[in-house]
């Protein structure tokens, strides 16, 4: 393999029923850093079947270039085909970096791909940025400029590691949604697009789409959540969990509560967190009017992110909250939404 | 030195044993099934005078000794866990501190309405965060104009929702003591009804089911400041002088259910027939029941004792910590070893002494854990 040979940054355009998913303009925000200090650019890598018209978007987004793989056998995500495609794409176009969303789908098609053009693929990746390996230069070994360096949590978020591709190419990732940044939207932008057919013969692997179910989960179990916002008995009222339902809506979240709240008969007890109720392990967690008391700590302290909102400062929840507001929830909360939905629109 | 018991406490006795025969008795297995507060008895017994059995006439009670309440918690125990704890926490732990500690106007105001039993008392001290380790108060009370306003909750509240009286503990500042800040706690009155108390979960619990166990919440509730019990700041200490005679009253509960357990074992094991005569002969269950009345009798003295100390010395809390531990131990072996005697039948609700058995655990729990004991014990010898 001659790594000279490889150039520009790639990142996959996730779609899906013909919209794109965000991922893919966050990929091409990051990508775009990443190729800026190499002095390259950036291609998305569009496929499916009839998405051509799409490509000006991913352009709007700050893509450089648009590679557009069209063909029937692509209209539904199928890893056999979708694999060929990415990989067809790679043998043909030999790019440096090739960057894939965390979703269902592309840790589906990741490693297929990484697999099938022989290279490493560093999952899940929360933080890529172009530097030394060795990062430390080793006496009597070479230190190699301009990699790939990818860092995601292993062990449930226990340690971090950063993990290098020197031999191979692409230097392959998948990057977890949300942790990138759009670029603002350029309106009007117009792709360069390329388009590029490797061919498709089914076989074996070309698996059957029987059905594809939609469903809209009105309840989310609160252990598989992974925004949760919690309530107490300081919300006060059944009536006034609306605030938090508000606020969960905004983030794709889900609400749970207290046993207080169970007690009082506002929630379902299926809701409760707690030594009595469900653990929970949500990357984020809203403490909302919830004082603290150990029973409930059990219940949700190794969440990732604890934002407590409570009018007592000495309340304990404050000791394991990573962010706290001290004040009146039902002031709070409302402002949070409103900012939040602002913040939302405006990406 | 003397063991006989002085006329008037056998007399007591005698009222108190008629009663729990004839009122309590027939009640108890359904108040543990239903789990209902037996508010029937509680009426009853305030008619006869047993829900002030140790205050003063003047302020509405009987004026009887602690010996003499101790044996109305021990003979009510004896038939029904239940109805011995709600005397106890009524007598011990909210008429004993407003006696103690409390004003002329708080004890006209409070103390005499639930001395005659036209009220219920409770005494609110437990947080979730705050077991074993009273110090670790979250609740609140600050002075604001003439009122304290107080915010937290109580857990594990006896006779919770069902008390007209509490007397409850809050968080009122910090203070320095030996160069660290800590917890400044006082103690208030607060009746039922008051805007802003409420009452939250009522808890299901293992034993004593008809007992009515309660959280209590407290949401911008405003006191008069003249609730406020003894001085400000002194709430801990208050507390902990409280705990000392409510665990003369656990300790009679505990010796009562032991002594019922005991009771019940020593008449079933001469009726029950096994191997053709009855199991009584068999020296396993003498000796079984010659461990138990042992135990029972060593634990009845040291709750005696107890309650003596406290008619006629300043501290009690030594005597008082060692007849609680030894006695709830004693209950609670006792009766496991009642249910092991009467055998399969020993583990249906038909019998009673399933029932003592988990009414006996808490014992070794509430009013200071049998470990808590163990400290108060070994810090009085170590002094």
């Amino acid at each position: 393999m001659n790594l000279e040979e490889y150039k520009g940054v790639y990142v996959f355009a996730q779609q899906v029923d013909n919209v794109i998913n965000s991922i893919a303009f966050e990929l091409i925000g990051k990508g775009k850093d990443l190729a800026d200090t190499l002095g390259t650019e950036v291609t998305a890598v569009l496929v499916g079947s009839g998405v051509k018209e799409l490509a000006d978007e991913l352009a709007e987004y700050g893509a450089d270039r648009v590679i557009v793989v069209d063909d029937p056998e692509l209209k539904e995500y199928r890893t056999e085909p979708y694999a060929h495609a990415l990989a067809s794409v790679i043998e043909k176009y030999k790019p440096e970096i090739f960057l894939v969303g965390a979703t269902a789908i592309g840790r589906d098609l990741g490693p297929r791909v990484s697999a099938r053009v022989h290279t490493g693929l560093t999952a899940d990746c929360t933080q890529l940025e172009i530097g030394d390996f060795p990062m430390n230069p080793i006496p009597g070994k070479e230190q190699k400029h301009n990699q790939l360096l990818m860092t995601r949590p292993a062990f449930g978020g226990n340690t971090i590691a950063t993990i290098a591709c020197p031999d191979f190419r692409p230097q392959m990732a998948t990057v977890r949604p949300g942790v990138m940044q759009k670029r603002p939207k350029v309106e009007g932008a117009k792709a360069n697009v390329e388009e590029f057919n490797p061919g498709f013969t089914p076989n074996k692997n070309y698996v059957e789409i029987l059905d594809i179910v939609k469903a809209v989960s009105d309840t989310v179990d609160i252990m598989d959540a992974k925004i949760l916002v919690s309530g107490g008995r300081g919300v006060g009222s059944a009536e006034n969990f609306k605030l938090l339902d508000d606020l969960a809506a905004v983030l794709g979240g889900t609400v749970s509560c207290s046993r207080a709240v169970v007690d009082a008969g506002w929630k379902p007890k299926d809701l409760q967190v707690g030594q009595t109720g469900k653990t929970v392990r949500p990357n984020v967690y809203f403490a909302i009017g919830i004082s603290g008391a150990i029973q409930h700590l059990a219940g949700m302290e190794e969440s990732d992110l604890i934002i407590a909102i409570n009018k007592d400062e000495t309340a304990p929840i404050f000791d394991v909250a990573d962010y706290g507001i001290v004040g009146d929830l039902n002031k709070i909360v409302p402002a949070l939404t409103e900012k939040l939905k602002a913040e939302m629109a405006a990406n | 030195m003397d063991f006989t018991l002085k006329k008037e406490h056998e007399m007591a006795r005698t009222l108190f044993q008629e009663f729990a025969e004839k009122e309590v008795k027939p009640l108890a297995q359904e108040v543990d099934e239903t789990e209902q507060f037996p508010r029937v008895t509680v009426d009853k017994m305030a008619k006869n005078g047993f829900l002030g059995i140790p205050v003063p006439k003047e302020y509405g009670g009987q004026g009887c000794d602690p010996l003499t309440y101790v044996m109305c918690v021990e003979e009510l125990s004896k038939v029904c866990g239940t109805t011995g704890v709600i005397v106890s926490a009524h007598t011990s732990l909210c008429c004993d501190p407003i006696l103690t500690f409390g004003t002329e106007e708080q004890k006209q105001k409070y103390l005499v309405p639930l001395a005659k039993g036209e009220k219920l008392g409770a005494f609110g001290l437990t947080e979730p965060g705050a077991g074993t380790d009273a110090q670790g108060q979250q609740t609140k009370a600050v002075l604001d104009g003439d009122e304290y306003v107080i915010n937290g909750s109580k857990i594990f509240i006896t006779n919770g929702k069902e008390a007209d009286v509490y007397v409850i503990f809050a968080v009122t500042g910090m203070i320095e003591k030996r160069g660290r800040m800590i917890k400044e706690i006082s103690s208030f009155i607060v009746e039922k009804g008051t805007p802003g108390f409420s009452f939250g979960t009522k808890e299901k619990k293992m034993g004593i089911r008809g007992s009515s166990t309660y959280e209590l919440i407290f949401t911008d509730c405003r006191v008069p400041k003249e609730n406020l019990l003894g001085k400000l700041g002194q709430g801990f200490k208050i507390a902990m002088h409280t705990l000392d005679g409510g665990r003369i009253g656990i300790a009679a509960q505990a010796l009562g259910i032991a002594e019922g357990a005991l009771d019940r074992t020593i008449a079933y094991t001469k009726e029950r027939k096994q191997f053709g005569r009855s199991i009584a002969a068999q020296q396993n269950t003498q000796f079984q029941l010659a461990d138990m009345a042992t135990k029972v009798e060593a634990a009845k003295l040291l709750v005696y004792k107890a309650a003596m100390a406290k008619a006629t010395q300043k501290e009690y809390g030594f005597e008082a910590a060692q007849a609680k531990l030894y006695a709830a131990e004693v209950a609670m072996e006792v009766t496991t070893k009642a249910v092991q005697l009467h055998g399969g039948y020993g583990y249906t609700r038909e019998y009673d002494v399933e029932r003592m058995m988990r009414d006996a655990k808490i014992t070794e729990i509430y009013e200071g854990t049998s470990e808590v004991q163990r400290m108060v014990i070994s810090a009085a010898l170590l002094k």
